[in-house]
């Protein structure tokens, strides 16, 4: 051990320490919570769990709240990652390969739902989707749920162009290729790493909105976070972390979905 | 790309392809805040009135709350910003190959009442920290360890924030990192500078626009985000954003308007600091582009 020290540097020393340091802050809790929803008794001040059981994970899937809350859910985040792929990748397309009048008029404004506070649009949205009857609905919450990920979705579609250049798209258009040929065959596969950290980026963000979704959802729309927060203030350590580690799997349940979907659209185009 | 290609001239391309995201931008943002705005200044029988606002800024526990809001945003966003650096610089070779990329974004991955839940469930006086000290007997009593979180100075909500963000400071710092040229420092370390001047003259003006932008963004999500002051929060004073929603969510529909207003301000700072610092960015790349230091 005093040899392998030695052998290392200052800096290497510094950066392994630094990497340990952000495995235990970043990935110990996970394990932690993981081995709390199987736990019994863990009280304090022991470190341990003192038994195993599946209990929490039992009582989480009977409830019939639940598996009604996560097909919510998944239809909330579902189409509001779909409508945000649909706005976000033809906006990104014109700021980032196009010079115009008021451009960065346009772009403030894009942007602007990063500054404006999205709990006070929505609270000044909702009389109005009363009115228009899409309050209380998937799709009034989809709508407001656009305000907290449609930037970041546009911020991150934009640097993939800018990564992207034109000059692949200008040849493909000297030689003739229509739109959708050169955006199926050149974009899509270059643009891939921004269309899936816009994908995971905009699921995520409307995983966990809560106020957004009560404002509008006016208690009828139940998502998972209106769960959540009640069984907080219940007792039961176990379920709460069985509940938090499922928060956690959703994502990468959706990831792996879309690589599949993904896979099968390149194949798809690839043949025609 | 000045010639038309295919059917479409270039403006009206433009237009097609930005119409959506700005039609939809513009209703959400433009009509929300006007609708904000107007309810504000309305008696919730529709006639208009400032006397929500002198309600407001005659009350005590607005300030306290207004006060709580900024300690909390401004901390958590110096401190994520600092960690964040200093994780970037050691790590940003590392960071290179994918697999160690991954770990940055599994924080990113869950939402913020479950990172709530962790600050919990670890720091709470019944903690795992707090057993961990007991059993190595730094602790005689659970009562002995310090009120981390639902206090009123807000740590728990702070330290929630610095986990999360943390990551995310990290991934906009890391680009910047790739971009720069770092002969440089060598340069300044072979002409005997510490590695403080390299990072004060190399790294520093690449890194000042995106530390600037990320801290607008961070400043102006605390200040308006719910979550996690709802979780980890006391009631007295409570997090702006809480006490907006639970005046909007109050039974009593008269105490709407101070919902509005309540929130209002928060927005208000947010947007005048981004409109600052966006000034200062600007002034920064002209000088860079110019390539004169002062």
């Amino acid at each position: 051990m005093r040899l392998f020290l030695k052998g290392l540097g200052k800096r290497e020393l510094a950066t392994s320490f630094m990497l340990i340091l952000f495995i235990i802050l970043f990935i110990l809790p996970f394990v932690t919570i993981g081995l709390k929803s199987v736990s019994v008794g863990w009280r304090w001040p022991a470190l341990l769990p003192s038994g195993l059981s599946l209990d929490a994970w039992r009582s989480i899937m009977k409830d019939p709240k639940l598996i009604e809350s996560l097909v919510t859910t998944f239809k909330v985040a579902f189409l509001v990652v779909l409508l945000n792929l649909l706005l976000a990748i033809p906006a990104a397309r014109a700021l980032s390969h196009y010079m115009f009048k008021g451009k960065s008029i346009i772009e403030g404004l894009l942007l602007s739902p990063i500054l404006i506070p999205g709990i006070l649009l929505a609270m000044g949205l909702q009389f109005t989707m009363i009115q228009f009857g899409i309050a209380d609905k998937v799709i009034g919450v989809v709508f407001v749920h656009l305000i907290p990920t449609l930037p970041y979705a546009i911020r991150v579609m934009r640097a993939g162009y800018e990564r992207m250049g034109s000059s692949l798209y200008e040849q493909a258009s000297v030689l003739g290729a229509g739109l959708f040929t050169r955006f199926f065959t050149i974009a899509l596969p270059l643009l891939l790493p921004s269309i899936r950290s816009l994908m995971l980026l905009t699921f995520v963000i409307s995983l966990g909105q809560y106020a957004l979704t009560a404002i509008i959802g006016g208690g009828t729309v139940i998502t998972l976070p209106m769960l959540y927060y009640p069984y907080f203030s219940s007792s039961n350590d176990a379920v709460i972390a069985g509940f938090s580690i499922l928060f956690a799997l959703l994502p990468l349940l959706f990831i792996g979905f879309v690589e599949v979907m993904m896979r099968l659209v390149i194949r798809a185009v690839n043949r025609v | 790309m000045n010639g038309r290609i295919g059917l479409l001239s270039n403006n009206w391309k433009i237009s097609l392809y930005l119409l959506p995201a700005f039609a939809i931008t513009l209703l959400l943002v433009g009509y929300g805040t006007w609708s904000a705005v107007a309810q504000s200044f309305q008696t919730i029988d529709g006639e208009w009135t400032i006397a929500t606002y002198a309600e407001l800024f005659s009350s005590d526990a607005f300030f306290h709350s207004l006060k709580l809001t900024f300690r909390v945003a401004i901390l958590s966003t110096l401190l994520s910003l600092v960690i964040g650096l200093v994780m970037t610089r050691m790590l940003y070779e590392l960071f290179k190959v994918s697999t160690w990329k991954l770990l940055v974004w599994i924080p990113m991955l869950i939402p913020h009442f479950v990172a709530g839940y962790l600050v919990f469930l670890f720091l709470s006086q019944s903690g795992l920290l707090s057993s961990l000290l007991y059993q190595i007997g730094a602790l005689e009593n659970r009562a002995n360890f310090p009120v981390l979180v639902q206090e009123e100075f807000g740590i728990g909500i702070i330290l929630t924030y610095v986990w999360k963000e943390v990551p995310f400071v990290i991934l906009m710092l890391l680009p910047v990192y790739y971009e720069i040229d770092h002969r440089y420092s060598e340069v300044v370390r072979t002409l005997g500078g510490s590695n403080w001047d390299a990072f004060k003259t190399v790294e520093l003006p690449w890194l000042l626009p995106v530390l600037i932008e990320t801290s607008v963004i961070l400043v102006a999500f605390v200040a308006s985000a719910f979550e996690i002051p709802y979780l980890l929060g006391v009631t007295r004073p409570e997090m702006l954003p809480v006490r907006a929603y639970e005046w909007f969510y109050n039974g009593d529909w008269s105490k709407r308007p101070l919902a509005f207003s309540a929130m209002i301000l928060p927005g208000v700072i947010a947007l005048l600091l981004a409109t600052l610092s966006i000034g200062a960015v600007q002034k920064h790349r002209l000088r860079m582009i110019k390539g004169r230091s002062r």
